[in-house]
């Protein structure tokens, strides 16, 4: 899709269009604001749709791979608090280590997840160029 | 004094970005959205700033002295929120190019009705979520200085909306990013000064608690709100400027200003049926707010609201839409988890030193304050009175942070979608929605922070979680679906939150069901909105609106319009070489 420049003429159909002097985003607000209420429905050719059911299975995966880590961490870390009481106890330099556990563990595991993810999901995008 | 050097370089400085701002503004998309040009690392920040509220600069750690240690699970679900948002929604939700929820529910469905009601769920989630910061604000001010709870809840209203009006969310980015810097020094350096302040054996007893029986040494109390006390046994106390006195067992109220001195040795009273301050149930690593014996479903309560709602946070969404593509929309998501995880080690420091260090907190039930009440524990001189500055400026640049955002969000709802108006609409809407919230959080000075953000986190996990959901991943959602599986979720996590609070007090599974809803009221809404969307029919242009969504913007042949939204290549295209550069180190 070719953006009009600031004040640059643009010929269509062969007459010449007179196009308003502004800036691409009081431009862009505008045209929101004139395309309200004229919903049209969305279409997709056929070479975008092939990409992005591609796209769409792809992201599911992994993203259903992720997200049950990061569900298993929530579902598994309170438990095993509750079924071994007994760790309360247990000290690492004067700190009970549970309390290390729920301060320190889940942000390491959800950082590496985080990265981990966002590579995976930039990587489907970048091999499905060619 | 402490109130006045705190807050006001902050608001000043608020306010001179916000005027700023100004020159640069011509049109509501500007308002809105700062016209979508802003760079992953700048946003995460901004969407940071914006998250960490004065319900986690203060409340985390005054829930963990209330509550006990297994109040660090809120923070958990807050960032863990994050990445759901990253794996499910921030990428589509930037290609739909819409600018708020109820702009992607009508792009998504076509259905003005969804449209209206996701207008009015963003309405009860801003309520819940932008009381408790006014509140906060009021109370942090009455605790540090001698202003009375209202003066500070309308200094904070007054500078929040004033700042809006006049800036916008142009302004808000740079501000929200550079407040979130802010807050992290100003979070973690008392913090460290603390942790090398405090004695050795006030260390040794923060790392083993006991139960809060006895006062270890004469304690002071100042009440801020009515509390009535249940004395145990025979309690040596002093009234200001008078001599010792001994009160029989029984009920002892005391009004706000109050103060009295609990004599070493003499027996602490109790406060209510929750948990005991340093007693077993606290120290454990579960949340067991109500000492109803199901710590297990309390935490996971818990986390299902906090990581399920992130997700439908309508200020947090509208974040990704200042990002120039979906893909640096993914990268803002990515690089808030490490920001909050920085940021959220930090609180059960203070909640650790807070238990032992101030307790009568837990007596007077301003646990809130735990923050900015422990340096001058720690420290009488300059230095306490310097970082109890600091953390009181920190404190209210997080709820100014919080609260842009949120008026931001309620007045684009009310002149966006059911109003629709020119700029001046939005900016009045501002200021009544900011005097309305200020009304509303007068008389709600003993509800906790974490609570009522909790249950903001509730409504939206209940209704604008399963609407993205299911809206981005599933094409055979239809607009019935979504209305009716939205109404659902919202009667239904409204309604538990009316029934705690005007309701007949409840205990154990019931207690936690009613209070803490997500557990029930978020599979309700999903599973309604799918058995009703299974009943009926998807239009035929169903599955294109859901691809679209999944479609990376280089590869567009048909473009972006087919939803009304014009897309911008020459922002995106400009910035990526920065944006790359900036986050590579992250990425790489």
């Amino acid at each position: 899709m070719t953006t009009p420049r600031r004040g640059t003429a643009i010929w269509t159909h062969g007459r010449q269009k007179r196009v308003a002097v502004m800036s691409p985003q009081t431009r862009l607000a505008h045209s929101r604001r004139r395309e309200r209420g004229r919903w049209r429905p969305p279409q997709l050719d056929r070479h975008d749709a092939d990409r992005a059911l591609m796209l769409y299975r792809r992201q599911l995966r992994g993203g259903a791979v992720a997200l049950g880590l990061m569900l298993a961490l929530l579902v598994f870390l309170p438990l095993s608090f509750a079924l071994w009481p007994e760790m309360d106890e247990v000290r690492l330099s004067g700190i009970p280590v549970p309390w290390l556990l729920l301060a320190v563990l889940p942000y390491v595991v959800m950082v590496v997840l985080a990265r981990w993810q966002l590579r995976r999901a930039e990587r489907v995008e970048s091999r499905g160029d060619r | 004094m402490v109130a006045v050097l705190a807050v006001t370089p902050v608001v000043l400085f608020t306010l001179l970005i916000g005027l700023r701002g100004v020159a640069a503004m011509r049109t509501t998309s500007d308002f809105l959205v700062a016209s979508r040009r802003v760079s992953p690392l700048l946003n995460s920040a901004a969407v940071s700033g914006e998250y960490l509220s004065a319900a986690s600069f203060l409340g985390v750690a005054g829930l963990v002295v209330k509550d006990g240690v297994g109040s660090m699970w809120y923070p958990v679900g807050f960032t863990a929120g994050y990445i759901a948002m990253l794996v499910l929604v921030a990428a589509p939700m930037r290609r739909s190019g819409a600018l708020t929820v109820p702009d992607f529910a009508e792009a998504r469905l076509a259905s003005p009705a969804l449209r209206r009601l996701a207008a009015v769920v963003v309405l009860v989630i801003g309520g819940l979520y932008l009381v408790p910061q006014f509140r906060t604000a009021g109370l942090v001010l009455s605790a540090v200085s001698q202003t009375p709870y209202w003066v500070g809840v309308v200094i904070a209203g007054t500078v929040v909306s004033a700042t809006l009006a006049l800036g916008g969310m142009r302004a808000a980015t740079y501000v929200q990013a550079f407040q979130f810097f802010l807050k992290l020094l100003l979070f973690i350096v008392p913090a460290v000064w603390l942790l090398a302040q405090v004695n050795a054996s006030d260390r040794e007893a923060a790392m083993h608690p006991l139960d809060f029986t006895a006062f270890t040494r004469d304690t002071e109390m100042t009440v801020d709100v009515d509390v009535t006390l249940e004395l145990v046994r025979e309690t040596t106390v002093r009234a200001e400027g008078g001599g010792w006195t001994v009160l029989p067992p029984g009920e002892l109220r005391m009004s706000s200003g109050g103060t009295l001195v609990f004599a070493e040795g003499s027996a602490v009273p109790d406060v209510r049926g929750g948990v005991t301050l340093g007693g077993p149930e606290w120290r454990r690593p579960l949340l067991d707010a109500s000492a109803d014996g199901h710590p297990l479903l309390g935490t996971w309560a818990v986390l299902v609201a906090t990581m399920l709602g992130t997700m439908g946070l309508p200020h947090v969404l509208m974040r990704f839409h200042t990002s120039p593509d979906g893909r640096a929309a993914r990268r803002t998501a990515a690089i808030t988890v490490g920001l909050l995880s920085v940021f959220y080690l930090f609180p059960g420091i203070y909640g650790v030193l807070g238990s032992v260090l101030v307790p009568e907190l837990y007596l007077s039930g301003a646990t809130d304050t735990v923050v900015v009440a422990l340096p001058a524990q720690v420290d009488d001189g300059w230095p306490g009175f310097l970082f109890t500055t600091l953390l009181t400026a920190g404190a209210f640049a997080a709820f100014l942070a919080t609260s842009l955002g949120l008026l931001l969000v309620v007045s684009g709802a009310i002149a966006h979608d059911l109003i629709p108006g020119s700029l001046r609409t939005l900016r009045v809407t501002v200021l009544v929605s900011a005097a309305v919230v200020v009304l509303l959080a007068l008389p709600c000075v003993r509800l906790d922070a974490g609570v009522l953000v909790t249950w903001g986190f509730t409504v939206a996990a209940s209704t604008f979680c399963p609407l993205l959901v299911l809206g981005i991943w599933w094409a055979r959602l239809t607009a019935a679906g979504a209305v009716s599986g939205v109404l659902a979720g919202l009667i239904a996590s409204a309604g538990s939150i009316a029934m705690t609070l005007f309701g007949p007090p409840l205990t154990g599974v019931a207690s936690i069901l009613v209070s803490q809803p997500a557990p029930w009221s978020v599979p309700l809404a999903f599973a309604v909105m799918v058995l009703v969307s299974l009943s009926g029919r998807p239009p035929a242009w169903s599955r294109a609106a859901m691809l679209r969504l999944h479609l990376d913007e280089q590869h567009y042949s048909a473009g972006p319009r087919a939803l009304g939204q014009p897309s911008h290549p020459t922002g995106a295209a400009t910035r990526w070489s920065t944006v790359r550069r900036r986050i590579r180190h992250f990425v790489r």
